[in-house]
């Protein structure tokens, strides 16, 4: 057993501490705690509701939990409006209101939709062919009954929205204002009675009338519409081969798929104006089979190819 | 040299950053998302076939559909499709001549629709052959017979 007094001192001066050296803190940790305040900042910007008592989990913010209150009035018949807006005109007449140069005029602070209502209410429902003036411009396009298919609730919504969004200030548009827009149209139009009577194909055409197919692809579906730089010969296809290039369900298919983006004529040109819209869930399950009856009839009597 | 900011901590801001960004960004139009995915799939596939073993009338078809169809879309979209069946050619064919501007005249459609039916045949056996198993005994007929008209057409010549 060594003696504990023999053990040497040398090193370690009695009255001094062992001492850390001081080091700078490494970058990637102060980066690291940026990122991390970043991230909490967007976060809690997001989530928080900023410090609202009322705002707490699943409500991820005061905008999300007013969403969810039971709403009255225009305001409420104008939110409802946005949504239909927003999935149903504002591909074209863009979410601004602005519309689209060769696609769609404005609905901010057009006076077709600020003044009279009788009109604008038949343009959902039939659609509208140019050439018209909107704010002092000439537009000459034409737009598909893009409405045919929704409730007069929805369109009264809708058409609520767009009279009083981006600094339009009309009145707004009720359910029974939409009734009596249909009514006053309807005057053409078969009853359900008359056209559970017609043949398919006979109904097929009505269906073709009341969606406003023709107002692309012809009367008749011999197309016709021109649609600048669309690779297509720059025109809107006509329908009379349909039988050849597609069976019953590839042609539902399409339809109610539609073809948003034409292929252009010149890749540098303009985008072309018209396109094949989406019909899912505007164009009912059994009225499509009925229009695609209808497209197989207008094949050319005669004619063979021999493949 | 020491390393001032690692691998890792780049990484994680770029993350960081992403997923602001992400947020703020609005979701694409996918109206036809399906569809485009599809086509893109068969677009990488191989852009021509070897035809060397094919009949020598067969390979002016070849021709023929490797101008006009190329004309609107990628050549390599038809050659590895899913169509195989003469019936989905007649209807695909047609529909692509039909198209305003095709350029694509009925006996133009016609070698074509023979060439990728003589194809399908060849080069798609495996599909073709398992469509015809699941097809009705009408079906099967309809496309036996087309195929045969367009075999006996071209073998040997």
């Amino acid at each position: 057993m060594p003696a504990m007094n023999d053990e040497p001192n040398c090193c370690r001066p009695p009255d001094v501490e062992p001492t850390a050296a001081s080091a700078p803190v490494p970058v990637w940790i102060i980066v690291l705690t940026l990122a991390l305040g970043f991230l909490g900042a967007v976060y809690f910007d997001r989530h928080s509701g900023w410090f609202d008592r009322q705002v707490f989990t699943p409500y991820s913010s005061s905008v999300a939990l007013a969403s969810y209150q039971p709403k009255s009035g225009a305001a409420a018949l104008a939110a409802r409006g946005k949504t239909v807006y927003e999935n149903v005109c504002g591909i074209c007449h863009g979410s601004d209101g602005l519309g689209k140069p060769g696609q769609a005029p404005p609905l901010a602070a057009s006076e077709w939709v600020t003044k009279d209502l009788t009109t604008l209410a038949r343009v959902p429902l039939s659609g509208l062919n140019g050439p018209i003036q909107v704010a002092g411009h000439d537009w000459n396009l034409s737009m598909a009954p893009m409405g045919a298919g929704l409730s007069d609730a929805d369109l009264a919504a809708v058409l609520t929205y767009i009279r009083t969004a981006w600094g339009n200030q009309s009145s707004a548009v009720s359910e029974a204002d939409m009734k009596a827009a249909r009514a006053a149209i309807s005057g053409n139009a078969p009853s359900a009675a008359d056209l559970a009577k017609m043949t398919p194909v006979e109904r097929g055409h009505e269906i073709f009338k009341k969606y406003g197919c023709f107002q692309c692809h012809g009367q008749d579906g011999k197309g016709g519409v021109t649609n600048p730089n669309a690779k297509t010969a720059e025109q809107v296809p006509s329908l009379i081969y349909v039988a050849d290039g597609y069976n019953k369900a590839e042609l539902i298919a399409f339809i109610s798929r539609g073809e948003r983006v034409i292929p252009r004529l010149n890749p540098n040109g303009p985008e072309p104006p018209h396109f094949m819209p989406k019909w899912d869930g505007i164009v009912k399950t059994n009225e499509m089979s009925d229009i695609a009856d209808f497209l197989f009839s207008l094949k050319p009597k005669g004619e063979k190819l021999d493949f | 040299m020491k390393k001032i900011i690692s691998t890792r901590t780049l990484l994680f801001v770029a993350t960081a950053l992403a997923l602001a960004g992400a947020g703020a960004a609005r979701a694409e139009d996918a109206l036809d998302a399906a569809t485009k995915a599809r086509v893109e799939a068969f677009e990488k596939g191989p852009a021509t076939i070897d035809i060397s073993k094919y009949p020598e009338a067969l390979k002016e078809n070849y021709e023929l559909f490797s101008q006009k169809c190329t004309q609107c879309h990628k050549l390599s979209r038809p050659i590895n499709s899913d169509y195989a069946l003469p019936d989905e050619w007649s209807r695909y064919v047609k529909r692509m001549m039909h198209k305003p501007g095709s350029g694509i005249s009925s006996s133009d459609g016609k070698k074509i629709y023979e060439f990728l039916v003589y194809d399908s045949s060849v080069r798609k056996k495996a599909q073709l052959d398992d469509k015809l198993a699941k097809a009705s005994a009408e079906e099967k007929a309809a496309a036996e017979a087309a195929l045969k008209k367009v075999r006996d057409q071209y073998d040997g010549k």
